[in-house]
C-alpha cells in the first residue's frame, strides 16, 4: 500500500509539474478515491485520479496525456491503455487549424505594419515579446493606464437590501421591529434592488495592422483588470481568439504581458475580425460573459474574412450584451473620419458607440463614457 | 440499495432506471458515496446531468430535493424562512387574549413558523437524501460561497433554534453549464466529472430505454442525424435530451426520418433560428442514409 501511495503522490506532482493545479488536498482525495476502488484496475486507476485531480475541463488532455506517459513507463500494456482513453474521451475536440502556405521571408508582417493598410491572411505563429518595447515605454505607459480607471455602468440586480423606503415590503424587518413594540406595526420596512457594474468585456485586436496599439492596449488590459471591483474579461486576436484574463491575473504588470505574449500565438499575424466575434459569441458570450454586459472592441476593422460572417456575429453580439463601444485608432477623436473599410462598414450598425483609438488621451474618453451607457 | 458495493453494481443499478451511466460517471459518483463528497458535473447542456440525480434518488431509495439556482438567490430561498405573516398574526392573536408567557413568545420562533428550504431539508434529511444542486453557475459569487461552507460541515445554525448538523451528509451533486467559471474553493471541495455526448450506440440505446416504444430503426437513424448536427458548427448543437425529444415527436407521427418529416420536425431538436436556416439548407445531407 505504501508503495502505492508513494506512487499516486510521485503522479499527482508530474501532473503539477505539467501545468494542471494540484493541491495537497486534491492528492489526499485522489488516494482516497484509489483507495474505494480497485486500483489494479487500470479504468479505476484512471477515473480515480481523474475525478480527483482534474477540475477542469481544459485539463483533461494534460491529464491524458501524462498519465499514459507515466503509467506506461511503469509497463502498462498500450493497446489496452488507448482503448481506455479512447472510451474515456470521446468528444476530443480538435483545435488545431491548418496554417496558409508561408508568403516567404520578403513579406514579413513587418512590411505590412509600415504600409499599415494591409492584413495578412497567414498566421504567423510566433510568440513575440514585450522586451521589444523599451524600458522607458513600459514605464511611461503604466504610469498613465494606471491613472485610467474603468467604470462600467450599474444595473439592478435581483438581490435587495433593507431600505426605508421602497416597493417590496420587508416582512422579516418588519417583524423584527414590532416586537419592541409589542407586536405593534408602527413603521413598515422595506426592500429595494441592489445595484451592480456590469460586466466588462475586452476584445483586442492585435494583429499586424495593429501591432503599434496592441501592446498599449494590453498595457490597458492590465491595469483594467487590476484594481477593478467588477468583472473585466480580456480576449485578443488576430487571426484567432485567445482568452487571457486568466494569464492577467498577476500584480506585476511585466509578468502579466509576458505571459499574455507567450499565450497569444499569432501576434502580428492577420485580421479575422468576424471569425474572432463569432468565436467569442458562440463560446463565451452565449455561456454568459456578454449577457448584460459592456463589450469593448478595439480594432481597425480591417477584416481579411468574410463580411457576413462578420456582420451575422456583430449581430448576434449586439442582440447578447448591454452595449457594444468599438475603439478605432483611425478615427479621430469626435467619432468623425472613419475610415470606409469594409469591417467597419459591415460592422457599424451594430456598434452603440464609436470611439477614436488613437493615443492614450482617447482612453480617458473611453474611461469617461463608460459609467454614462446605463 | 443503501450503498453499491462495486462501481459495476451501481452501473447496473442506474441502468435499471433507464439512465446509462459511463464508467467515469459510474466511478465518480461510487466514490462520492464511498468519500462523502460533493460531485460537480459539468457538460454540455442536455447531456442528462440533472436526470442523474433523479435515478441516483430512485437507485438509493433516497429523497431528491433540488434546488435550482438563479441570479440573486440567497438564503432566504436556498435555506429557511420565518413565515411572517404568520407570526404577525400569532403576535396579534397574542395580545386578544393578553398572554405574554415566555413559552408564547418562544414559540414564535419555533418550528411552527420555520419554513424549510431545499438545503435546510437536505441538512435535515442527512444520508436519506440526494441533494442536487442545479446550475449553480447561475448564482453569483456570494451564494457560491455560502454553499461552500454549507457543503463543509453539513451544518447550518439558526439563531432562533440552534445548530442542525446532518449526522451522514447527503449525497450532493452540482451541475454547471459552464455560463460563468466556478470558484477554484468549491471545485476543490468536490469530485469533478465532465459529461461529454455519449457515442452514437450509446445514444441509440439511452433512446431506447427512455423511450420504449421508439423503434431500434428510428433510433439509429435520429442519432445518425443528431450526430452530423453536433459536427455541423451549430451556435447551439442538439444535447441528448433534444435527441430523445425528436425520436419521441417522430414516433408520435408516425413517420420515418427523410428529409421531407426532418423540416417538419426541425424544431423539436435544433432551437436556434440561424442554426435553424443553415439546417434546412442542408436537410437531404443530414438525413442520409450509411
Amino acid at each position: 500500500m505504501a508503495d502505492l501511495v508513494g506512487l499516486l503522490v510521485r503522479f499527482a506532482r508530474t501532473l503539477r509539474a505539467e501545468g494542471v493545479p494540484v493541491g495537497p488536498g486534491d492528492v489526499l482525495t485522489y488516494c482516497a478515491s484509489v483507495a474505494a476502488l480497485d486500483p489494479t484496475d487500470l479504468a479505476d486507476l484512471y477515473w480515480g485520479g481523474r475525478i480527483a485531480l482534474v477540475t477542469r475541463h481544459e485539463d483533461v488532455a494534460t491529464y491524458d496525456r501524462v498519465f499514459e506517459d507515466f503509467f506506461l513507463g511503469t509497463g502498462v500494456d498500450p493497446g489496452e491503455l488507448l482503448e481506455l482513453l479512447l472510451r474515456a474521451e470521446p468528444d476530443a475536440e480538435t483545435t488545431l487549424e491548418t496554417a496558409a502556405p508561408d508568403p516567404g521571408p520578403d513579406e514579413r508582417p513587418d512590411e505590412e505594419t509600415t504600409l499599415g493598410l494591409m492584413a495578412s491572411d497567414v498566421e504567423t505563429l510566433s510568440t513575440r515579446a514585450f522586451a521589444e518595447c523599451t524600458e522607458d515605454e513600459l514605464e511611461a505607459l503604466r504610469r498613465i493606464m494606471s491613472r485610467v480607471r474603468l467604470r462600467p455602468p450599474l444595473r439592478r440586480s435581483r438581490r435587495t437590501r433593507p431600505s426605508r423606503r421602497g416597493r417590496r415590503p420587508d416582512l422579516r424587518a418588519t417583524v423584527r421591529r414590532s416586537l419592541r413594540t409589542h407586536g405593534e406595526l408602527v413603521a413598515l420596512r422595506y426592500r429595494r434592488r441592489r445595484v451592480r457594474p456590469r460586466p466588462l468585456v475586452l476584445i483586442l485586436d492585435i494583429s499586424g495592422s495593429m501591432a503599434d496599439y496592441s501592446r498599449a492596449l494590453l498595457q490597458f488590459a492590465h491595469s483594467a483588470q487590476r484594481g477593478a471591483r467588477f468583472r473585466v474579461e480580456v480576449f485578443c486576436f488576430g487571426t484567432r481568439l485567445t482568452y487571457l484574463t486568466p494569464s492577467l491575473r498577476t500584480r506585476s504588470p511585466d509578468e502579466a504581458l509576458a505571459r499574455a505574449a507567450d499565450l497569444v500565438v499569432d501576434w502580428e499575424g492577420g485580421t479575422r475580425i468576424g471569425h474572432a466575434i463569432d468565436e467569442f459569441v458562440r463560446r463565451w458570450g452565449r455561456r454568459g460573459m456578454a449577457r448584460g454586459g459592456i463589450v469593448v472592441i478595439c480594432s481597425d476593422g480591417l477584416d481579411r474574412g468574410d463580411p457576413e460572417l462578420l456582420e451575422n456575429a456583430m449581430q448576434k453580439l449586439a442582440r447578447l450584451c448591454h452595449r457594444v463601444v468599438w475603439t478605432n485608432p483611425h478615427v479621430v477623436a469626435g467619432g468623425r473620419g472613419v475610415p470606409r473599410t469594409v469591417g467597419m462598414l459591415v460592422a457599424e450598425p451594430y456598434v452603440d458607440e464609436l470611439l477614436s483609438g488613437r493615443d492614450l488621451a482617447s482612453l480617458d474618453e473611453l474611461a469617461a463614457l463608460l459609467p454614462e451607457l446605463g | 440499495m443503501t450503498r453499491p458495493g462495486s462501481v459495476a453494481e451501481l452501473t447496473d443499478a442506474l441502468r435499471a432506471t433507464g439512465y446509462l451511466a459511463d464508467r467515469g460517471l459510474a466511478t465518480a459518483v461510487h466514490v462520492a458515496l464511498a468519500l462523502d463528497r460533493p460531485v460537480l458535473l459539468e457538460g454540455e447542456v442536455g447531456v442528462g446531468k440533472t436526470e442523474l440525480a433523479k435515478a441516483l434518488a430512485q437507485v438509493l431509495g433516497r429523497r431528491l430535493i433540488r434546488l435550482q439556482c438563479h441570479e440573486g438567490i440567497d438564503a432566504a430561498q436556498a435555506l429557511y424562512e420565518w413565515d411572517h405573516a404568520r407570526q404577525l398574526m400569532h403576535i396579534r392573536a397574542l395580545q386578544e387574549t393578553g398572554t405574554s408567557s415566555d413559552e408564547a413568545v418562544d414559540a414564535l420562533f419555533g418550528p411552527r413558523f420555520l419554513q424549510e428550504r431545499p438545503l435546510l431539508a437536505a441538512v435535515r434529511a442527512g444520508a436519506g437524501a440526494v441533494l442536487l444542486v442545479d446550475e449553480i453557475d447561475r448564482a453569483d459569487d456570494e451564494f457560491e460561497a455560502f454553499l461552500l461552507e454549507l457543503l463543509s460541515d453539513f451544518q447550518v445554525t439558526i439563531p432562533e433554534v440552534g445548530t442542525i448538523v446532518a449526522e451522514e451528509p447527503p449525497l450532493v451533486l452540482l451541475t454547471s453549464n459552464r455560463t460563468r467559471e466556478l470558484h477554484d474553493a468549491l471545485k476543490r471541495r468536490c469530485l469533478y466529472h465532465w459529461i461529454g455526448y455519449p457515442s452514437a450506440d450509446r445514444e441509440v440505446a439511452i433512446v431506447r430505454s427512455r423511450r420504449p416504444e421508439v423503434s431500434e430503426a428510428l433510433a439509429a437513424s435520429v442519432v445518425a442525424a443528431v450526430h452530423r448536427l453536433r459536427a455541423m458548427d451549430l451556435a447551439k448543437p442538439p444535447g441528448v435530451a433534444e435527441t430523445i425529444d425528436w425520436a419521441r415527436t417522430l414516433e408520435f407521427l408516425g413517420d420515418d426520418l427523410d428529409a421531407g418529416t426532418a423540416d417538419l420536425t426541425l424544431g423539436a431538436v435544433v432551437k436556434d433560428h440561424d442554426d435553424e436556416e443553415l439546417v434546412r439548407t442542408r436537410l437531404d445531407e443530414l438525413t442520409a442514409r450509411g
